[in-house]
């Protein structure tokens, strides 16, 4: 491919067009499909934001991805979903459980990484199995003791119970990533201070703490996320409805007036699917450097 | 020992070898103790909240307890024998293997496929958003959703009778050999984004010379694939699998929610008969002894997958 023997005459232009031609047709042959997958993808969704603006007789008739006649319905179906399905209660307890749980797991996480990977002692691989055998077990193998658990504590239908266990549970992934992360800072960060006195925590605290903000803030999001769209722990653990979460409400609600109100339902779904997708859209670059920390 | 120490000449003053050695021991033990400081809440909520209920599941499932009494009587393995001449039990994990089988192959070769589609398309990112959303909602709301996409009225029985196959129209979750399938797809549905990003991820990260080398030896594009590629990114391929089929086999949420009023067995999976035999029917040994079947299930697949990284990894 040397330059020297190039010679203008033995270009066949003719046959360079028809390759580029190929190219193109076959890029957009490809954008077709992609384009046309998409469509499919998106079609449920589409479904559900026209459905929560359509009366139940509106509803009812005809096809169900025409266009909704007027948007007021929505007004009446929120209020409906609202205080049918109880989500004012059921947003607050779902927010304070990721946010609490999410928060505080992963804070402990951190804690325990620091640990794993500045501090030389005896028994830590014990220690770090320990802890990552949280997550080979399906979680079916807690619902039935947490359950008799709590009701002998008392602590079903608690709030503080459940910060407790969704903590628990959210703990185990975010120390196998933090702790590869936190091997990776280099050593001299901590060493020098270490050397001039500094107590463990406050090395933690202020030299360690401030370098994993990045990874910790996706951990929280895949944590929070998964806390919120979690059903069968609220199903468990919760009976009332001031103690119960979003997707528990929104569970209960499909399970009495599916076939009577559809139209209240959906706004329901909507309404409750909302701040995770809001999140996913506004941080989406997180939440693919999450996955990146998942395929580790 | 004495000959050692006489072998060193220590300045005066300086502390002795025994206090040296003293000295270290208590820097070791505070170490030791400032570590476990460290690890000790975490420690603490896995071992109370993970760890100990699964040593209690396990030892529930030998008793007689149901309805609130009985788990002081020791039943051995009559609640496994009871699984073993279970219809229900034998429903519940044939359904299961539909799940965990699809969950195999489908997720991981629509997500490749989707990769390798999405790879230099105009506008990657939006469609690799628009792929992954599904995600972002719950399998609850999914559930809910597509309950009413297969409805009588719904998006997939008009379109087919829009596109004249109006005969296929059928009431998909109330038939019992049609339910099941159409869960799947709906699972396939919200899962297939993910497996997309994490082979995305690994296609990215692999190193490029081969592919050029085969591309400049004339090789086809569809050999570079099988040849180059493919071998490339079977631990990435392994990985998507074991996520997917885990996340098939304990599927809960959705089946409780699109298949729950459904009269007879056959949407019955092992996750939704742990947690009726259980809640609802108050059998609590015999919950708990599915729930150990499930346990077993699932870490011997994550165990297999493993073993079978760690091989590819070795070569």
């Amino acid at each position: 491919m040397s330059a020297t023997t190039f010679d203008l005459a033995t270009l066949d232009f003719d046959a360079i067009a028809r390759r580029n031609d190929q190219a193109r047709t076959q890029r957009i042959l490809l954008f077709a499909i992609t384009a046309i997958l998409a469509l499919a993808w998106v079609t449920p969704f589409y479904y559900l934001a026209i459905s929560i603006f359509k009366s139940n007789a509106e509803y009812g008739l005809g096809n169900p991805l025409a266009l909704p006649t007027s948007i007021t319905p929505v007004f009446e179906n929120i209020a409906e979903a609202w205080s049918k399905a109880k989500m004012g209660s059921g947003m607050l307890n779902s927010l304070l459980y990721g946010l609490v749980g999410g928060g505080a797991a992963i804070f402990i996480a951190a804690l325990a990484s620091y640990g794993l990977t500045r501090i030389e002692f005896p028994g830590k691989g014990f220690w770090f199995m320990l802890i990552f055998s949280g997550t080979i077990f399906p979680l079916q193998m807690y619902l039935i003791p947490l359950f008799m658990g709590y009701n002998k504590l008392g602590m079903t239908n608690s709030r503080i119970g459940m910060m407790l266990f969704y903590t628990a549970v959210c703990i185990p992934f975010p120390v196998l990533v933090l702790r590869n992360y936190m091997a990776g800072l280099p050593r001299e960060m901590d060493e020098a201070a270490r050397i001039d006195g500094c107590s463990e925590f406050r090395i933690f605290r202020s030299i360690i703490l401030p370098n994993c903000w990045a990874p910790m803030a996706t951990l929280f999001l895949i944590q929070f996320t998964w806390i919120w769209n979690d059903l069968i722990f609220s199903m468990v653990l919760t009976s009332r409805e001031d103690a119960r979460s979003l997707m528990n409400g929104l569970m209960v609600l499909q399970g009495s007036y599916a076939n009577t109100t559809p139209n209240v339902v959906m706004t329901a779904t909507l309404l409750a699917s909302l701040p995770s997708v809001a999140l996913f859209l506004l941080l989406r670059k997180h939440f693919m450097n999450g996955l990146k920390l998942q395929s580790l | 020992m004495t000959q050692h120490r006489q072998a060193f000449a220590l300045p005066p003053g300086a502390p002795s070898i025994d206090q040296m050695i003293a000295a270290e021991r208590r820097r070791a033990r505070k170490r030791l103790w400032t570590g476990l400081a460290f690890m000790a809440p975490a420690i603490a909520f896995v071992a109370i909240f993970l760890l100990l209920p699964v040593v209690f599941n396990l030892y529930a499932s030998l008793t007689q307890w149901a309805k609130f009494s009985g788990l002081n009587q020791f039943a051995g393995l009559a609640n496994y024998q009871r699984l073993a001449s279970s219809p229900k039990f034998f429903d519940a994990t044939l359904n299961t293997m539909i799940w965990v089988a699809v969950s195999f192959v489908l997720p991981a070769t629509i997500g490749l496929s989707l990769a390798m589609l999405l790879r230099g398309v105009k506008g990657e990112e939006t469609f690799k958003s628009i792929f992954f959303l599904p995600r972002m909602f719950s399998a609850t709301a999914v559930g809910v959703i597509w309950y009413y996409v297969y409805a009588g009225d719904g998006i997939v029985n008009s379109g087919l009778r829009a596109i004249g196959l109006g005969d296929l129209a059928s009431r998909w979750l109330y038939e019992s050999h049609l339910a099941t399938p159409a869960m799947i797809v709906t699972h396939i549905w919200q899962q297939v984004g993910l497996m997309m990003v994490l082979l995305l991820i690994g296609l990215n990260a692999l190193p490029s010379e081969p592919m050029e080398a085969a591309k400049v030896d004339g090789a086809s594009r569809s050999q570079i694939f099988r040849h180059i590629v493919l071998p490339l990114l079977m631990p990435t391929l392994i990985m998507v699998t074991t996520v997917s089929v885990l996340a098939g086999f304990t599927s809960f949420d959705l089946v409780w929610v699109m298949g729950r009023d459904f009269p007879n067995r056959s949407t019955l999976t092992l996750s939704v008969n742990q947690y009726w035999e259980s809640f609802r029917a108050g059998s609590w040994a015999y919950g708990a002894a599915i729930a150990v079947v499930l346990g077993i299930i699932a870490m011997s697949i994550s165990w297999s997958l493993g073993a079978l990284q760690h091989r590819l990894d070795k070569r």
